[in-house]
């Protein structure tokens, strides 16, 4: 008997995901539970082992950095070494699966949980791209993704023509541009550029701005750490101020999930983390039930994990609020791109002494440039402004707050 | 060139063929001395008598099973079936000895039988005397299928058939016996199989036979005034059919309309498009688009005929349709 190995759908968002490597040659035997391949989606590795024994007797996809949609064939399984892999047209479609592998996930995932994403592979097909058979020909004869090619056929099928007038456009560009090299896409920058500009263009943002006063805070931070005490960073101070700001106002926190507001009851504040190969939103969960010292340990470790590749899906999943810092590059202000199904993302600037009035008198006050930019859909004008003052009244009265 | 009718050249086919070969002859309903329900056989009695041009009885299983008989026994027989709507009766004859009793003894006989009939509308002869049946035809391995469009290729490929020595039916088209066109006084002879690109062009491809190529031809005038240019292929043989031309005419255009008289499911467009997913998929750059006949028995009424079979108009539209918006 031979059995499809298909590319597993891992999570509700994820379309497409990447071969990391082939645990077994072609014609080795497989023991079930063994893993079989790695995949990389949505910014995780995973696992899949195989839920039966047998020969992997084909590979139709090697390593790369090429997305595969989930629900293609990349393999085949055999009881023996010898059977004959089917012939298939199409690799992708909307093959009812019945659960052929069984996914390891690194971090704890609630059983039920994994049971509605197993649901998820065999359930819908991933949205097809159309394009005629010679537009398709002609892309992969000039090595050029199809995806980016814009169609201008009947329900925007890609044809010769779109195909020409790309290559036509791209060749005009390269002509004048003069020398360069090409930077190669990797797994993780495509789903940036992927998630970003949906965000961007379907979500109606607007930007607040502001300044914290923060001396309350830069000293208490100082005492503390005189005291040899648990070294605070302003991020623990702000995911502490915003986590109170918000059990005030909910909304904050509610995800755009199928047309559906949902506003969750848990607080989970994710922070952007630079890493070497992009951008990582690990998540900090439940805030609400957390006092400083407990946000402040926890943020270090995932942080921790983040820089060294160690997150697993479920820590860099359900983030509400989004907290992303470039302070310490001295930036003074910036207008963070909301991240999707969240509603609202703040941007925080670097701390620097200013002349602040007060009661007409120039005073000189430490300053914390910040911004946040909100999904109009969701959050008005006026409830964010609202959420602003009290985060400011919070953040501003680490004693009090 | 001196310029005839489809009738004409039809009837210059028969007799060239019987004047160079003693053992043709031609057998049929009102063949001999009325010369053909549609004059194609007109004079050939009177010249060469009857011994060798037969009138039968109104039998035509009988006509191909003497056909038969005769071609086996070394004659080359061309009979007529007076409308291809009466093809049932013979298709025991037909479908289960014709075709396959060279097959069936290993090649020790040959079945040099033409059968010569004519189908479409166009006449508004009602439901039993206007079909186009030739896609029941084509699904009979062993026989060939011949289906000429104009005056030149019915009388090559009528003289081709009488000298194949496999069983052909050559199917001729009521509409067309008045059509004119030029045909040489020399001999010729075209064979069958072969396809004739009979307008080229560079953005859609039109395949089609019989009577339907007036209406492309026709289409086409029309579509290259609007800067559509069509290329049309003639299949002239639907069995065996040319492929091959197709295929190089779709890769070069990589837009396929088939235009067919005959209706639509079933048909022998059906057929084509298979052939062209098989063969030149990765060449087409939109669906391809049947323009038929409606699947309903022929009326007889002149303006639901009219609207029962593809005309110019549909023909047009269609292609400046797949050429325009895709």
């Amino acid at each position: 008997m031979v059995r499809e190995i298909i590319m597993p759908k891992l999570g509700e968002t994820m379309e497409e995901g990447y071969i990391v490597s082939w645990k077994k040659a072609e014609r080795d035997s497989v023991e079930k539970g063994e893993v079989l391949f790695e995949v990389m989606s949505d910014k995780t590795n995973f696992e899949v082992e195989s839920l039966h024994s047998g020969y992997l007797i084909k590979k139709l996809y090697e390593p790369s950095d090429k997305p595969i949609p989930v629900t293609t064939i990349i393999g085949y399984l055999a009881d023996t070494p010898d059977e004959k892999v089917p012939a298939v047209e199409s690799k992708t479609g909307e093959r009812k699966s019945e659960g052929e592998r069984k996914v390891k996930v690194t971090a704890e995932t609630a059983p039920a949980e994994k049971e509605s994403e197993m649901a998820m592979i065999s359930g819908e097909p991933s949205e097809r791209l159309k394009a005629s058979p010679l537009a398709k020909k002609m892309a992969r004869e000039a090595g050029i993704d199809i995806s980016v090619v814009k169609g201008s056929g009947p329900g925007e099928r890609i044809e010769k023509k779109d195909v020409l007038e790309y290559l036509s456009t791209r060749k005009e560009k390269e002509q004048g541009a003069g020398e360069y090299r090409i930077q190669e896409w990797t797994p993780l920058r495509r789903i940036i550029a992927k998630r970003l500009t949906e965000s961007k263009r379907e979500i109606p943002h607007y930007y607040l701005q502001g300044k914290f006063l923060v001396d309350r805070v830069v000293h208490l931070k100082e005492n503390l750490k005189e005291k040899q005490d648990t070294e605070l960073t302003y991020t623990d101070f702000l995911i502490f101020a915003a986590a109170g700001a918000i059990r005030e106002y909910p909304l904050i926190n509610a995800r755009l999930i199928n047309g559906e507001i949902r506003i969750y009851s848990a607080i989970n504040i994710g922070l952007a983390v630079s890493v070497e190969q992009g951008l990582l939103v690990p998540v900090l969960k439940n805030c609400e039930a957390m006092d400083i010292r407990s946000i402040s340990i926890e943020r270090k470790k995932i942080i921790e994990k983040a820089r060294a590749s160690m997150l697993s899906e479920n820590e860099m999943k359900d983030a509400g609020f989004i907290i992303s810092n470039l302070g310490m590059y001295g930036v003074e202000n910036f207008q963070p791109i909301i991240s999707p199904p969240g509603v609202a993302i703040m941007g925080v600037g670097k701390i620097g002494k200013e002349m602040i009035v007060v009661d007409d008198t120039p005073q000189i006050h430490y300053v914390m440039n910040v911004s946040f930019s909100f999904d109009h859909r969701v959050i008005d004008g006026s409830y964010a402004g609202l959420f602003y003052k009290r985060f400011k009244e919070t953040f501003e009265n680490p004693a009090t707050g | 060139m001196r310029e005839i009718t489809y009738r004409q050249a039809l009837n210059e086919a028969l007799m060239e063929e019987m004047e160079k070969d003693q053992d043709v002859f031609l057998l049929g309903e009102d063949i001999a001395i009325y010369g053909g329900a549609y004059g194609v056989t007109a004079d050939l009695w009177k010249k060469y008598g009857d011994r060798r041009v037969l009138d039968t009885p109104i039998s035509e299983n009988a006509i191909v099973g003497v056909g038969l008989g005769a071609a086996l026994t070394g004659m080359r027989p061309v009979a007529e079936i007076m409308y291809i709507d009466f093809i049932g009766l013979c298709l025991e004859q037909l479908n289960n000895q014709v075709a396959k009793i060279r097959y069936m003894f290993g090649g020790k006989c040959t079945v040099p039988l033409t059968i010569r009939t004519e189908g479409g509308a166009g006449r508004t002869l009602g439901a039993h005397h206007s079909q186009s049946l030739e896609s029941w035809l084509i699904h009979i391995p062993g026989i060939k299928v011949v289906m000429p469009s104009t005056p030149y290729d019915a009388k090559g490929l009528l003289k081709s058939s009488i000298r194949e020595d496999n069983p052909v039916v050559f199917i001729e088209h009521k509409m067309l016996y008045n059509t004119k066109g030029k045909v040489p006084e020399e001999e010729y002879i075209i064979p069958i199989g072969v396809a004739d690109i009979k307008r080229e062009g560079s953005d859609v491809t039109l395949v089609t036979y019989s009577r339907m190529l007036l209406v492309c031809m026709e289409a086409a005038a029309r579509l290259e005034k609007e800067g559509i240019s069509t290329e049309i292929v003639d299949l002239r043989t639907l069995l065996p059919l040319d492929t091959e031309t197709v295929v190089r005419s779709v890769k070069k255009t990589s837009r396929m309309v088939i235009v067919e008289e005959d209706c639509k499911t079933g048909g022998t467009g059906a057929e084509i498009s298979a052939q062209i997913m098989e063969n030149a998929f990765d060449w087409l750059d939109a669906p391809i688009v049947r323009v038929a006949g409606e699947d309903v028995p022929m009326p007889k009424s002149p303006v639901l005929e009219k609207l029962a079979i593809p005309d110019a108009e549909r023909v047009y539209r269609a292609v400046s349709k797949l050429a325009k918006e895709t």
